[in-house]
This record gives structure tokens, sequence and C-alpha cells, in this order.
């Protein structure tokens, strides 16, 4: 095992780790409306949806690198599908479970969380590179993908 | 161990040929344990006055080609696996005395022969008239009028009397020069044509009497272990009514010279050669056309050949106890000879004798699924995989003249030989020709079943292989071309007991 590549796989957990530290600061950074917000802070989504976020980007990111890890699926492109699907996936998790949470306590916020998914979708992509960029070294056949170093 | 290989004669070169290809796979000397002989190193030096011989000047292609790879590959290493294992080298290249002057090459320089009718060489038109009767009733006229740059035109009388000389060239100096005690000589010959037949027993009689030159490692030299494969008729040629090489000749000058040999060489007591090797064919080959040399000559290569290229290799691996006395002077002559497992017209690896399969099997497999990657899946994985870990191989490695060299020129000359073996008669079908599938690539040997069918061989196949050894391999120290040729090859080993069925 490469000391360099120990110390992306330990920069990558670091940094997603920072990123849960302070999740309500990175999403409200982007996207805040007063009410909205406070309802997912209070409901503890802040704590539900980035987890889920997270756990989707390295799920994934360990899936293409440790599953598929084939040499037919080892070109950008295919690790660009992947961040689709995490883009895709996260966001429509994290939205089911918002909607459901509102649901149940008679709230509705079907504008603002679409919304706020959008930016889920957009940590989703950094949290899946962060993911990639710590994992890939050890995988035999797309240790190269997306970028080759 | 250097292991100084004298290819005499059109014979001499295509069995030249036939080694560069087993050695270009990996194929190796092995001693008696079954281990690669150590520290090995072949000097071939091709002994033919016919130099616009096309055989000649293909193997004599095939031999700067194959330096010029090894040299890339592994440098001055000797102890290698892998393609291109064995080292070969120039007489010049390992010669240390400056006061000879050598032309790097593996060509003997017989100019002294060459330029002269057989007549003006021994000075016919100077003797009296007594001395010339006798020439006259030795030597025909037409062979007194031969010119020798094209060879001794199926004549030992004249080469034995021409390649006399050899002993005074400085050629012949050199490789007593370089000569150490543990090195061997192995001749290569046809005993049916005139340079070889000619040349093989005048050349080890003037090794073995080295004591009456004026070189130095003469003692050494006397007592070195001789070994040589005499090539018995394995060819046919088309009719002609120019008589100078018949057919009809063969079988009589074979016997003719073969009493000669076991009169002077290779006789019960005798110890002038330590091993000889005797390989033939009585199976009628296609007809080669009638050429005594004026044309190039220029012959389709011969399972014959290949077999015959594994004499030395076989002589390399035969033990020091074997070949010499307690006193380090020569035993009396071992001989050999080779049998196919099966005698069939169609050869393919299944025809072969399990030792010589042993031998050559999985190096050739290797080699020919090197040469298909090669051609059909290296430029579409540049920037993938195992060619982005260091050293990285980029787009313009298939542009570097070592690339070139590997595929425009060796790899050409491999196919040529494969097809050249194919279309012969016996017809050697070690591949299946002109397929691209790695799968169907063996003749007559397929992937192993599976529940849902036979294992799949290709391109990807082996890049993820490669891939899995790349990354667990340290080439940053290597060249690129090391790296992806050793990859390849640990690869193939890995697929080819994994993925072929088993014919061993």
């Amino acid at each position: 095992m490469k000391k360099q590549h120990l110390i992306y796989l330990i920069a990558g957990i670091v940094l997603t780790v920072l990123f849960y530290v302070m999740r309500v600061n990175a999403y409200e950074a982007v996207y805040a409306v007063s009410g909205f917000s406070d309802q997912l802070y209070n409901l503890g989504l802040y704590e539900t949806i980035p987890l889920i976020t997270i756990a989707v980007a390295w799920a994934m990111a360990g899936i293409y690198y440790y599953a598929i890890n084939s040499v037919r699926f080892d070109r950008w492109y295919h690790w660009l599908v992947m961040l689709a699907l995490v883009v895709l996936i996260a966001p429509i998790a994290g939205y089911a479970i918002n909607s459901h949470v509102f649901d149940e306590n008679g709230l509705s916020y079907a504008t603002e969380s679409l919304t706020f998914e959008m930016v889920n979708m957009m940590w989703a992509a950094v949290l899946f590179v962060v993911a990639s960029f710590s994992m890939r070294w050890w995988s035999t056949n797309c240790r190269h993908t997306p970028i080759p170093q | 161990m250097r292991l100084f290989l004298l290819a005499i004669g059109g014979t001499g070169s295509r069995v030249l040929k036939s080694l560069l290809m087993l050695s270009a796979a990996g194929v190796r000397p092995v001693d008696e344990d079954g281990k690669p002989v150590p520290n090995l190193e072949i000097v071939p030096v091709i002994i033919d006055p016919h130099k616009s011989n096309e055989d000649l000047k293909r193997t004599e292609a095939l031999l700067t080609n194959y330096r010029t790879i090894r040299n890339r590959l592994y440098g001055n290493e000797v102890n290698v696996e892998g393609f291109f294992a064995n080292r070969i080298v120039t007489l010049r290249e390992i010669m240390s005395d400056s006061t000879i002057q050598l032309n790097d090459t593996f060509i003997f320089n017989l100019s002294a022969v060459e330029r002269e009718k057989f007549r003006d060489f021994i000075g016919y038109d100077t003797m009296n008239e007594a001395n010339q009767a006798l020439t006259s009733l030795l030597f025909a006229d037409y062979q007194l009028e031969n010119k020798m740059n094209i060879g001794f035109v199926g004549s030992p009388n004249i080469g034995s009397v021409a390649l006399n000389e050899i002993k005074d060239s400085d050629e012949f100096k050199a490789l007593a020069n370089v000569f150490n005690a543990g090195d061997r000589i192995f001749f290569i010959s046809s005993i049916f044509g005139g340079t070889g037949a000619a040349g093989f027993p005048i050349m080890v009689k003037n090794l073995r009497q080295a004591k009456n030159l004026e070189i130095n490692n003469r003692d050494v030299l006397r007592r070195a272990p001789i070994g040589g494969i005499t090539v018995l008729p394995y060819f046919n040629i088309e009719h002609n009514d120019d008589h100078r090489i018949d057919k009809a000749d063969f079988i009589v000058k074979t016997q003719s010279a073969l009493y000669y040999y076991k009169e002077t060489l290779t006789g019960a007591n005798d110890s002038d050669l330590n091993a000889i090797f005797y390989i033939g064919d009585q199976e009628v080959s296609k007809p080669y056309a009638y050429d005594p040399g004026e044309h190039g000559q220029r012959n389709r290569a011969h399972l014959i050949e290949m077999v015959a290229a594994l004499a030395p290799l076989k002589f390399a691996g035969i033990a020091d106890s074997r070949l010499t006395d307690q006193n380090g002077y020569p035993m009396p002559t071992m001989a050999f000879e080779f049998g196919l497992e099966k005698d069939v017209r169609d050869i393919d690896f299944l025809a072969f004798g399990a030792s010589t399969r042993r031998l050559i099997y999985e190096p050739l497999v290797r080699f020919h699924l090197l040469f298909l990657f090669l051609r059909t899946g290296l430029r579409g994985m540049i920037g993938q995989g195992f060619t982005e870990d260091e050293p990285k191989l980029k787009s313009d490695f298939l542009t570097s003249q070592f690339y070139r060299t590997l595929t425009d020129q060796f790899m050409r000359g491999y196919v040529e030989w494969l097809s050249e073996m194919y279309d012969n008669n016996r017809s050697v079908q070690l591949f299946n020709m002109g397929e691209n599938d790695m799968s169907n690539a063996i003749h007559h040997v397929h992937t192993r079943k599976t529940l849902l069918g036979r294992k799949t061989v290709d391109n990807n196949t082996f890049k993820a292989e490669m891939n899995r050894l790349s990354r667990d391999a340290k080439y940053s120290t290597r060249t690129t071309e090391y790296k992806l040729l050793d990859l390849f090859n640990r690869a193939a080993t890995t697929i080819v007991r994994d993925r072929y069925e088993n014919i061993n």
C-alpha cells in the first residue's frame, strides 16, 4: 500500500466527517429559507439526509471500484454514469424521506424540498468525487478512472 | 557459459531463424534438473560464402532485430525470464582484443573465399600438368568454374578445400581468443548439401587441432565441449536439367558423409565431437524452387528446422560431467535422435512428445498471444489500467523504434515463419492461421469447459490480469518496454494454465 494513497484515503474520510459535522452550514450556505430550514433542523432531517447522501456516495464509489471493477467499465464515462446515478439516487431518497417526515407532521414544503434536493445533488456529486479519490487506488481495473494518476 | 553457435550454409541459417523464434518466445535451455542454464550467452556465427542467400539475409535481419529488442528490454542482464530471454551477442561484442578488427555482425567474413572461382582459389592455372590432371580427377569442370560467392552448390569436395582457410581468419582467431573454459561450441549444418556438409568436419578438425594454430586459448579450445546437429535430407527440390544439385544425390551424399563422420568424428572411440544430433524426414517436403544460388535461395521454413533448433538448447543443458572426463578431456560421442509422438502430416502441439511439448508449448503460446495482443489490443488500452502505472505507456510508444522493430519487423518474420511451416509438408499448424480470436488461436487446443460453455480469452482477459499484476508490482526502475512484455508474459502464464486445456 503506497503511503500517498493512504493519505488520500484518510483525507477523504476527514473531509467527509467534516462535511457531516458542518452539514447545516454546508447546506444553508447554498440554500436557506426561513421556516423550511428550521423544520429540517427541528425534525432531524439535517442528520438523516447528509447521512444518506454520504452513504450513497461512498457505497456507489465502493461498488464501482470494487464490485464492478471491470476492464469493460474502466473509462471516464463509465465513472460519469456512476456519478449520474449518485446525483439521482441521493436526492430522490432525500426527497422521499423529507416528504414522508413533513407529511407525518402535517407540513407541506414540496417546492422547497425540491430546491433543497438540488443542493443535495451538488453535495452528493462532491462526496462521490471525494469517495472516488479516496478509495480508487486499490481497485484492480478502475484505479486510473476517471483521471489517470 | 557461452555457446558458440556455428551455423553453416543455408540450413544453418534457417535453423538459426527457428532458434530465434523459439528464443523470442522464451524457450530456454534447461539442465538435467529442468532448471534454466544460468549465465548463458549465445554467440551465433553464420558461415556461408553465399552472402546473397535470402535465407541468410532474413536470419541476419532477425538476429539484428532480436538483439535490438533484447538490449532494450534487459540491457546486459543475462539471467532473465520471459520473451527474448536468451542473450544473443556477436563475436565483436564480447571481444576484448583490440588488435583484431571485426565487423559487428553475425556473419563470418569469408571474403578470401567468396570472391573467386574455385579454380582460381586453388591456383589451378599455376599447377603443373600432373597436378592439373589429378585435380581434374577430383573435381568436375563445373566445380572448378564454380564462383564461390554462391556457396559450394552441393559440392562438399569444394567446400572442404575452401573452408579449410577459415582457421586463418580473424573471426576464427577472435573466437579462439574469447573462448574460455566452460564455454561450448555447437555446429548446425546439413549433410546433403555443399557448404554445411564440408564446413562441419573441417571446423571440428581445426578446433581439435588448435594446438597447431597461432592462437591463444589453444588448450582450452581443443578440449572444448563440441556438439553438432547434422540435418539429414528433409526437403525436395524441383526437377531441373541442370544437375549441379540433384535430389537423387541427397541420399548417396548423406551415406558417404555419414561414413566419413563415423571414421573421423563420431566413431565409438572417437571424441572429436561430444554430442551429435541427427535429424531428418523421409516425408517429402513441398518441392523448393531449383536454385543453386544465383537467384538468392529462399526456402520455406520447415518443421525439421524448428526441431533442429532445439538441439543446441539441449546440448547447452547437458551436464559437464557427461561431456568431459575428470581431466577435462572430451568423452566419447553421445548421439541423439528425435521422433514425433505421432507420425502425422499435420503437426500440432499434440504431435510432439511430452518433453518437447513441455519445452515449447507454453512459451510459443504466450508469444503467439502477445502477437495477437499487440496487433489487436494494446492500442485501445493506452490511457487505461496498467498502461497508466509507472512507467507510463503513452501513445508515442506505438511509434517508438522498439515497438516498430518488434511488431513491424520481428513479428512479421514470425508470421512468415509460421506461414511457411504451415505451407510445407509436413504442415506445421501450431496455431490457427489468420485467427484473431484468442480462444480459438491454438490449433486443436480448446479453452476449458465451464457450466455455461467454454472459458473465453480475449484482450480484456489480458488487460484485467495485467492490471492486477501491475498494481502489485514495481516497475518504476524499469523501462516501459520491459514492463509491457514482463506483465504480458506473467499474465499469459496464468491465463494459459487457467483457461486453456492442459496438454502437457
